[in-house]
């Protein structure tokens, strides 16, 4: 009768010990997801997945693939900072399509920038409407050049 | 009748058993690569995350706070109605001491109704009593130390090579730690998707070449974004770098920020 190599009770220890990390690397397979370690300690395909989003605005760039005539204008000016979609609103759809039109822009986007604030800064364009004129912005001034009247 | 267990037996098991534990990784890779392939996502090609560093700045001197900033950012975004915003703006109202006291200025009263998304009321003192007032845009500040990365538990919330503070929806379980850990105020939890939620710098769009949606918004260019990886020779990043003394937000929390601020009040927080 020979002996064995490890007592059987420590023979069992390791048995139990590599059992439970037999099952731990296993698990850890099942459930890591394959680009987890890409980047870091993220699931790397995560970046493309927010990236996946539709852009809402569609930029100035391609206001300018058609109307540059105007951009060119509004460039010459104090509103050359301005997006055209700061005042006409949304319009991929009509970047994409001509057919539809964007929503018209009215006397209430001037207001919003130009109404007197304290907490605006000084250099910044301010009016009390109610000592400036009651009627319409675009009566006086040209939205895309401010500086000048109709 | 007892099976008879031999040792070739055992041993083929066993073997069998590691091979497969063995293969498993190697076959998830796989399965992601023909994934890759055949799912078409609607994410730009070609971006590589490491070949970007996004910076944004803000040049306070010129936020009007006419919170179309704001307004685009929830648009652009889907962020849900209600006291849920990834940028607001904050109105900073400085009284005068009151008379007889020996204090230089009164204590800054700071409100942000909704966000700043419709503009800003009335403020609540009359202009006379008004030492100093202005706003501020706030938002993600990108730290390179990011205390959420640190609290979130599952790994949900990290920093991407490019800079930007990404929340991935799939592995966020909606604890809300990383919301505690922000010293910004600039994560929610989303009470649709029950996740966290914060500023992606419109991920989707810089990855398209546009700019975030505050930025091209943004009327009065307070806003100033770029990519410190690939800064064309006249951008205006550089001029603003160039003409202006920046400062981050909380700088005492060792997050450091990658939003930077030019012509901040001390009464900012």
């Amino acid at each position: 009768m020979h002996r064995p190599l490890l007592p059987p009770q420590i023979l069992r220890l390791v048995l139990l010990t590599l059992a439970i990390v037999g099952s731990y690397l296993v698990a850890r397979a099942f459930l890591t997801p394959p680009t987890f370690y890409q980047y870091g300690w993220f699931r790397g395909a995560a970046l493309e997945e927010i990236a996946a989003r539709t852009p809402v605005f569609a930029g100035k760039q391609a206001c300018d693939e058609c109307h540059s005539d105007i951009l060119q204008k509004l460039a010459k000016d104090a509103h050359k900072t301005l997006s055209c979609e700061a005042c006409h609103g949304v319009s991929r759809e009509h970047a994409d399509n001509p057919d539809i039109l964007p929503v018209k822009a009215t006397g209430n986007y001037c207001l919003r920038c130009h109404e007197a604030n304290p907490s605006r800064p000084a250099w910044f364009k301010q009016i009390v409407v109610k000592d400036h004129y009651s009627g319409k912005c675009t009566e006086c001034h040209l939205p895309h050049q401010p500086n000048q009247t109709p | 009748m007892k099976t008879q267990i031999n040792r070739r037996s055992a041993l083929a098991k066993l073997g069998g058993v590691l091979a497969g534990v063995l293969i498993l990784p190697v076959a998830r890779q796989a399965k992601a690569v023909v994934q890759k392939v055949f799912v078409s996502s609607n994410a730009a090609k070609g971006y590589d995350p490491t070949g970007h560093k996004w910076l944004m700045c803000i040049d306070d001197n010129k936020c009007i706070g006419c919170g179309l900033c704001v307004e685009a950012c929830k648009r652009e975004n889907g962020v849900p109605e209600g006291p849920y915003f990834r940028t607001w703006i904050e109105r900073y109202i400085i009284p005068k001491p009151k008379p007889g006291s020996d204090q230089t200025r009164g204590e800054a009263l700071v409100d942000s109704p909704n966000g700043g998304m419709h503009g800003f009321p009335e403020p609540p003192l009359p202009k006379d009593q008004i030492e100093h007032a202005f706003f501020v845009p706030k938002l993600c500040n990108l730290c390179e130390n990011p205390p959420c990365v640190q609290a979130c538990p599952v790994g949900a919330t990290f920093r991407a090579p490019d800079g930007a503070v990404l929340v991935d929806p799939k592995y966020c379980i909606g604890c809300a730690f990383c919301i505690q850990a922000c010293p910004y105020g600039s994560r929610f939890l989303n009470p649709v998707t029950k996740t966290a939620e914060k500023c992606t710098l419109c991920y989707h769009r810089i990855t398209r070449g546009l700019k975030p949606a505050c930025v091209e918004i943004c009327p009065a260019e307070a806003r100033i974004f770029g990519d410190l990886k690939n800064l064309p020779p006249d951008d205006p990043l550089e001029k603003f770098y160039e003409k202006n003394r920046v400062q981050v937000l909380k700088q005492y929390l060792g997050t450091k920020p990658r939003v930077l601020y030019a012509g901040l009040d001390k009464e900012v927080r």
